[in-house]
């Protein structure tokens, strides 16, 4: 119902001039060029357009503040000093050692990654600013005894481009190779973006821990990150010692890497158009403002500072520049304004396309706690526990604030190991397991305190829970494989399957807002609308009537009635407004400083008398 | 290894001078981490500033390199008035670059500080130029107490001041942070920032504080060093700024007895490294440890690790 008016973007036509324009310009542009020196920038600029998408997809789409990226730069631009000159007499054609470097890069961002991991952004900057140091030290020293890198003088008299034994000395044709690669990398960034690796990574940059328990690898993923930087300023710097014909530790220094990252910042963190458009502003610009050279490196620095405190989205943010004609957020497709709360009628709608209930109550225990315990320094949050769930149950945890009841939510979903005991989940002991794991055996969640990825449409939300689904890999995206193809169109349907379970709430035009702009009680239907998006079925939810009115709540727990009667999902939900617990849960268990204090039918547990005095205090006798 | 023993004393020496300037770095980053959660990049190069403003006094109060002053209160000049633009200089820097984005996501905190560093040391290049400054300090110290020999161990005057001034300088800080009603308002701060202002701290006022404290102490170190070392150019801000940071680490970063501590041991880790290896890789070293603790133990040698709250 909603197909035509949420599409945005260039039509077939739109695409076909484009394209025809950016190949006129860039066949005749090198032609235009006043003088020599003037090519050389425009070549460098192809360069730094390059090497600025590569950073973005390190800093600007996973978030990860690399410093160390000059470093994978100089690597690739060595590699190929060693490979392709005089120095050590090896001569090897530039099209074996272009490939070769970019793998080699690629393996030193890996490593990398690798050692650095664990850490999180002030310390990874430092970290990987220590290791540019170490690179950029090495360099200048390892001249001596044996004369490696040729210290400070570096290394020159490269090789130029040869094809086949077709030597590449023309400028003009310079210009065409490296502008050929910096499309390449610009067309694979738009598809990666676009891609479960894309979304994958924004979600790590809006909230790591949120992305794992959605089924994101995050280790993976930081890794990857990392290793295709990694790749691209590999084959960048390359491209570089062979355009220059030699290579010195400055080029490769701290100064090259603010640069770069001025132009990401500029054209803001994440935004491919804008990255390139930062990168050929800032590698012509300065040419224009020569007599004031001196001030270049300083004004580098006072743009940062400026776009930090004033714009730190970069000069596009969030002007739609690139977007074309979104409808008016209060209409949907049909054109007719709608009110929000018209889901009872979506809802009755729905329920005649499903048929009947399938729920019944079965004996077979789903997930089944033994014994867990989990101390935080002296507190035990949770103490002894062990508790069974049946299939498509609704098991509610009640108790005090304190009791423990968001900590065994993190013990099941795998954010915190139990110090001991046992969980098993369809038999198998998933205690120990990482979040992502967890998702993929099929327990899913939400939070109380509202983790969605703020800054990603609500459609992506959705979209980024289904990543343990999917498995397309870089080559797979980047090359448009029918499996990749399959598979987003699939994780579309569900996204939006998921989506429509709420009525006309999260659909329409909302399928393209920003989860930022949501309302309260509807960043509580995404959560709830992102973690079903997961093939999980097993819900943990936690709070999930937290801050809605009557009206709502009365919404949200037929909602979860709905889901276990209609759909047959188990779920665990924690709860405070009682007349929730009352109505949905099949048993009750509370807990109190940890350990379990009653168990059984709503009516039972209300009437217990240690519940009372756990809510209340005791009487004084 | 004889040859090695033989230097040890020298080298401890050497480490704890070396080790006295790391520390009153580390002071200003631990101080501002603690409060901030963040790491002020832009340190390295106030400290470097301090070595210009030091290289200035000295250079201002001289005639054909020979003081006209006392030399007593030439030296006093140059910390004094190092410290005092320096601290002017972090005060400015919190107000313009870092308090605008005190709710703004980390990593542009970060790049705000990162583009700091990279203003001022430019600013230097440009007004100061990239040839290093010499510090004329020959003729400061009378020739019979320019240098004392112990035993094999060479110990010359102005090593011992570097010390003395460094431990002095701690000494009041740490007075000023256990006993002052400041001192106990920033320890608050430092906890929770939140608790401290319902209790009617003025949290801007604490960290306005920290800024001006820490920068100046990264001033005097930077004319310490410039006294020791008799030079100072504008790069050296860098690494002597992720070595100071390395320390601070080291010692448990938000930790002030911590960052001296690991400024002193980082210093004499540094001096022992030389030993065995070529002095152009000792700068390799310090890296190296600054990766292994920040991967291995980054609650640092001593804190105790805290789970992260989720």
């Amino acid at each position: 119902m909603d197909q035509d008016f949420t599409k945005k973007g260039w039509n077939k036509r739109d695409k076909v001039i484009l394209v025809a324009a950016i190949g006129v310009s860039l066949a005749i542009l090198p032609h235009l060029m006043p003088n020599n020196y003037w090519l050389r920038i425009y070549t460098m600029t192809g360069l730094f357009v390059m090497l600025a998408l590569g950073l973005n997809v390190v800093a600007g789409f996973a978030g990860l503040l690399d410093l160390a990226y000059v470093a994978f730069f100089g690597i690739g631009g060595y590699s190929y000093a060693f490979l392709s000159s005089n120095h050590f007499n090896i001569h090897l054609p530039f099209l074996l050692v272009l490939p070769l470097s970019a793998f080699l890069t690629m393996g030193f961002g890996f490593a990398l990654g690798a050692t650095s991991l664990r850490l999180k952004g002030d310390y990874l900057a430092i970290v990987t600013l220590a290791f540019a140091q170490i690179f950029k030290l090495l360099l200048l020293n390892l001249d001596r005894p044996v004369n490696i890198t040729g210290g400070v003088n570096g290394i020159y008299n490269l090789d130029s481009i040869n094809f086949f034994g077709l030597r590449v000395e023309s400028p003009v044709a310079y210009s065409y190779i490296i502008w050929f690669f910096a499309i390449v990398v610009i067309l694979g960034s738009f598809r990666i973006k676009k891609s479960r690796l894309g979304r994958g990574w924004e979600a790590i940059r809006e909230d790591e821990l949120a992305a794992e328990t959605m089924g994101v690898n995050t280790t993976w993923m930081k890794l990857l990150a990392f290793a295709a930087g990694a790749f691209i300023a590999g084959a960048s710097g390359t491209l570089f010692a062979s355009f220059q014909e030699s290579v010195f530790p400055n080029n490769f220094d701290f100064p090259q890497l603010v640069i770069i990252y001025c132009m990401v910042i500029l054209g803001g963190l994440g935004n491919i158009v804008g990255v390139v458009l930062g990168a050929i502003l800032l590698s012509i610009l300065p040419e224009f403002l020569r007599e004031y050279g001196a001030y270049r490196m300083m004004s580098y620095g006072l743009i940062l500072i400026v776009l930090m405190a004033l714009r730190p989205q970069g000069i596009l943010g969030e002007i739609g520049l690139f977007t074309k004609g979104k409808t008016r957020p209060d209409k949907d497709g049909t054109g007719v304004l709608r009110a929000s709360t018209d889901l009872y009628y979506s809802e009755r709608e729905q329920i005649g396309q499903l048929g009947t209930p399938q729920y019944s109550m079965t004996d077979r225990p789903i997930l089944e706690l033994e014994n867990v315990t989990m101390n935080f320094g002296g507190l035990t949050a949770v103490n002894d526990l062990s508790f069974t769930l049946h299939e498509k149950e609704i098991l509610s945890i009640i108790g005090p604030n304190g009791a423990g009841k968001t900590t065994l939510f993190n013990l099941i979903s795998g954010i915190y190991p139990p110090n001991s005991g046992k969980v098993f989940f369809k038999g198998a002991d998933i205690a120990g397991l990482k979040p992502h794991q967890v998702v993929e055996a099929g327990i899913a969640r939400t939070f109380q305190n509202l983790r969605l990825f703020n800054n990603m449409s609500v459609l992506d939300n959705a979209k980024v829970s289904q990543f343990p689904r999917t498995k397309s890999g870089p080559i797979s995206i980047l090359f448009h494989f029918p499996r990749h193809k399959k598979e987003e169109m699939e994780t579309e349907k569900i996204a939006k399957d998921m989506l429509s379970l709420f009525g006309t709430r999260l659909t329409g035009y909302r399928f393209d807002q920003k989860a930022l702009f949501l309302s309260y009680a509807n960043r509580r239907r995404l959560e709830i609308a992102r973690a079903l998006s997961t093939s999980a079925k097993l819900l943990m939810l936690d709070e999930p009537s937290a801050g809605m009115n009557p009206q709502e709540t009365i919404e949200i727990t037929n909602f979860i009635k709905k889901l276990r009667d209609l759909y047959g999902y188990t779920i665990i939900v924690i709860e405070h407004k009682l007349n929730v617990v009352k109505t949905i849960s099949d048993r009750v268990i509370v807990l109190d400083y940890g350990s379990k204090i009653a168990e059984g039918g709503y009516e039972e547990v209300a009437n217990n008398k240690q519940v009372i005095e756990a809510y209340l205090g005791r009487k004084r006798n | 290894m004889e040859i090695y023993l033989q230097q040890l004393p020298q080298q401890l020496v050497n480490g704890l001078t070396l080790g006295g300037v790391y520390a009153l770095i580390a002071i200003g980053y631990t101080m501002v981490y603690g409060i901030l959660s963040m790491l002020n990049f832009a340190h390295g190069e106030v400290y470097m500033i301090g070595g210009f403003a030091g290289w200035w006094v000295l250079y201002l109060l001289s005639r054909g390199n020979v003081p006209i002053v006392n030399a007593s209160l030439v030296i006093s000049l140059m910390l004094i008035i190092a410290m005092a633009i320096t601290g002017l200089l972090g005060m400015t820097i919190e107000r313009f670059a870092y308090r605008p984005l005190r709710k703004a996501p980390r990593m542009n905190l970060l790049l705000s500080a990162l583009g700091v560093s990279i203003f001022l040391q430019n600013m230097v290049l440009t007004y100061q130029g990239a040839k290093a400054r010499f510090f004329h300090v020959s003729s400061l110290i009378p020739e019979s107490i320019r240098v004392f020999h112990i035993g094999s161990v060479v110990l010359s005057f102005m090593r011992i001041l570097v010390i003395v001034v460094a431990f002095l300088l701690m000494a009041l800080l740490t007075i000023m942070i256990k006993k002052t009603k400041v001192g106990k308002a920033m320890r608050a701060t430092a906890q929770d920032t939140e608790a401290a202002t319902f209790m009617g701290i003025d949290v801007d006022r604490i960290i306005v504080l920290v800024f001006l404290i820490g920068s100046a102490l990264g001033g005097a170190a930077g004319a310490l060093v410039g006294l020791l070392f008799t030079q100072v150019d504008y790069y050296v801000g860098f690494q002597v700024g992720l070595k100071g940071f390395t320390a601070a680490v080291l010692g448990g970063i938000g930790n002030i007895f911590g960052a001296m501590i690991g400024g002193i041991l980082l210093g004499l880790v540094e001096s022992l490294a030389t030993t065995f290896f070529p002095a152009t890789y000792k700068d390799v070293v310090a890296f190296v440890i600054l990766i292994i603790v920040l991967i291995f133990r980054p609650w640092g040698l001593m804190g105790e690790k805290i789970p992260e709250k989720v």
